[in-house]
């Protein structure tokens, strides 16, 4: 674990940090409670990833903190409200502050979900799933592009967890993501618990699913922990991650590199040093699997 | 369906307090484990309880004083009813208060869910530009200058009693709290620093801030300290000037034309 000296110098490293790279960068969602903590002692880890829109047009503390753990590292920018699938217009306001908060961040990355959370001019505040249709399909890498354009950079998509499925879907969710990217020129940001959720809940392979996406579009991966719901998986982001979560995560290290990784926990947060102590597994799992993928090398 | 009808399907199951929709099972895979209607009840749930700790984490002295059960009941009728605009969840609770005030519920309660609202602005507020300080007064234009407000300062009339609600929970104190005769207070509501602080003010000094932000000069400001004793209202009239530049009010002092 370190905290990086040269913030400049981590970000490109976090930058080159491609497929079979070797390099095992990890971090952790801030989150609100943390806050103090930081301000106070800093922050232990790789790079850092916020919510985006915990930081649109506002200062005061939450800036503060924003600005003090970028001057120690890099920062991803992890939105949940830009409804990239949605049929509601894309919010002018919203992506005209979220270009200027990534510019004045120097972000890492930005990245939201393939999913929708508008309706009717409002908020869901929620990740609803999308039909994987072709429609939808043409419908969300014209927004994606948009997106890009008004950025300025690829936009990272995120991968959601769910628990139903439409009917009208002609494509399977891992078919309707390399889609989507591959036609908008976006990355892949992979959550590795949404997978396992939604193969629980709908009965597929989460490893067929890893294997069906494209390597080259897959740039960071998140890790996090869900509960049994009793007749489903629920993703609530409330527990440490699970056996069956880190044993992808290997999986997914051989076939896409060691990418930069997040830790995330959102309920019955924990203290930072729990979700620092997640990170150095991650970290030492990443070094451990690509060790020995260059010990057995010819 | 096309994807904007399956969309609105989608989030009139999900944002609907009347339970499942017909069709259901026409739009969405069920299972043996677990049906159409089930599935979409998680999301359901979810919509509505995401938001009500939303408005819980925003108005916690308000759900103090309604309780947990008549809180709940007004906060999930108010959703139904305004549902979020914007892409920060924190901010679902905009109109809370008016509607609140709408279905009767007592002014005290009202007035600290709209003193907790104001105190939320306060927190998310941008930062200023710049912040305004005496010593960058131009002296000889200062009379017919304006003021330009922090973002962060709102400021707000309520039942004094709030106050003192309000106080009960937080352990603050506040002057105009102990006079809870007066039948409205104004109250200003800032950050300075990291934190949030509100605090009574004067009549004087109430209806000085009300039409500074308004526009007035500060001749014009000044004149509402008159009582008839000149001295007393220039002293009034400084104390609560330097005031507004120490607890760093004003983002800038903004000349005027002669």
């Amino acid at each position: 674990m370190r905290s990086t000296a040269d913030p400049q110098q981590a970000l490109s490293e976090l930058a080159s940090a491609q497929p079979g790279s070797g390099l095992a960068c990890v971090g952790f969602g801030l989150r609100v409670p943390h806050y103090d903590s930081i301000l106070s002692h800093g922050l232990v880890a790789d790079f850092a990833e916020v919510v985006s829109e915990n930081f649109l047009g506002r200062g005061g503390r939450a800036f503060s903190v924003l600005e003090r753990v970028r001057s120690d590292m890099p920062v991803a920018l992890h939105g949940v409200s830009l409804s990239i699938g949605g049929t509601d217009p894309l919010r002018d306001t919203y992506l005209t502050e979220l270009s200027e908060l990534a510019t004045r961040i120097e972000a890492f990355s930005v990245s939201d979900h393939l999913c929708f959370g508008t309706f009717g001019g409002h908020y869901a505040h929620d990740l609803w799933p999308l039909p994987y249709t072709e429609e939808a399909i043409s419908h969300v890498v014209e927004r994606v592009q948009k997106v890009q354009d008004r950025l300025g950079r690829r936009l990272l998509l995120e991968n959601v967890s769910s628990y139903v499925e439409y009917r009208a879907s002609t494509l399977e969710e891992w078919q309707f993501l390399s889609e989507v990217v591959t036609r908008a020129d976006a990355g892949i940001l992979l959550d590795l618990n949404n997978v396992y959720v939604s193969a629980e809940n709908h009965g597929f392979s989460a490893l067929s699913y890893l294997r069906a996406l494209p390597r080259d579009r897959v740039q960071q991966i998140h890790l996090a922990g869900h509960s049994d719901a009793g007749g489903y998986l629920f993703d609530d982001h409330g527990s440490a991650v699970s056996a069956v979560v880190w044993q992808l995560y290997q999986e997914s290290i051989e076939l896409f590199g060691a990418l930069p990784t997040i830790v995330e926990w959102d309920e019955r947060l924990p203290e930072l040093s729990v979700l620092e102590a997640e990170a150095d597994h991650a970290r030492a799992l990443s070094k451990a699997r690509l060790a020995a993928r260059h010990e057995a090398a010819p | 369906m096309n994807l904007a009808e399956l969309e609105q399907y989608f989030a009139r199951a999900a944002t609907s307090g009347t339970g499942p929709l017909p069709e259901l099972d026409r739009v969405f895979v069920g299972s043996e484990r677990l049906s159409a209607t089930d599935r979409l009840a998680i999301y359901n749930r979810g919509y509505f309880y995401r938001l009500l700790d939303a408005l819980a984490s925003v108005f916690s002295q308000t759900k103090r004083l309604l309780g947990d059960s008549d809180f709940e009941r007004l906060g999930l009728a108010y959703l139904a009813r305004h549902p979020s605009d914007h892409p920060a969840v924190e901010r679902v609770g905009r109109s809370f208060a008016e509607y609140l005030r709408g279905v009767g519920t007592p002014t005290l309660v009202v007035d600290v869910a709209s003193l907790e609202w104001a105190r939320l602005s306060a927190l998310v507020a941008p930062n200023p530009a710049s912040v305004a300080t005496v010593n960058r007064i131009d002296l000889g234009a200062f009379p017919r200058a304006r003021l330009h407000f922090v973002p962060s300062l709102h400021f707000l009339e309520l039942d004094p009693r709030a106050l003192l609600a309000f106080a009960d929970a937080d352990s603050a104190t506040d002057q105009c709290a102990t006079n809870a005769a007066q039948p409205l207070c104004g109250v200003a509501v800032w950050r300075t620093r990291h934190m949030v602080v509100h605090q009574s003010l004067i009549a004087a000094e109430w209806r000085a801030l009300v039409n500074a932000a308004a526009g007035a000069t500060v001749q014009q400001i000044c004149a509402f300290f008159e009582t008839g004793s000149e001295p007393d209202a220039v002293q009034q009239a400084f104390q609560v000037l330097s005031r507004w530049f120490a607890r760093e009010w004003l983002e800038a002092v903004i000349a005027s034309e002669p």
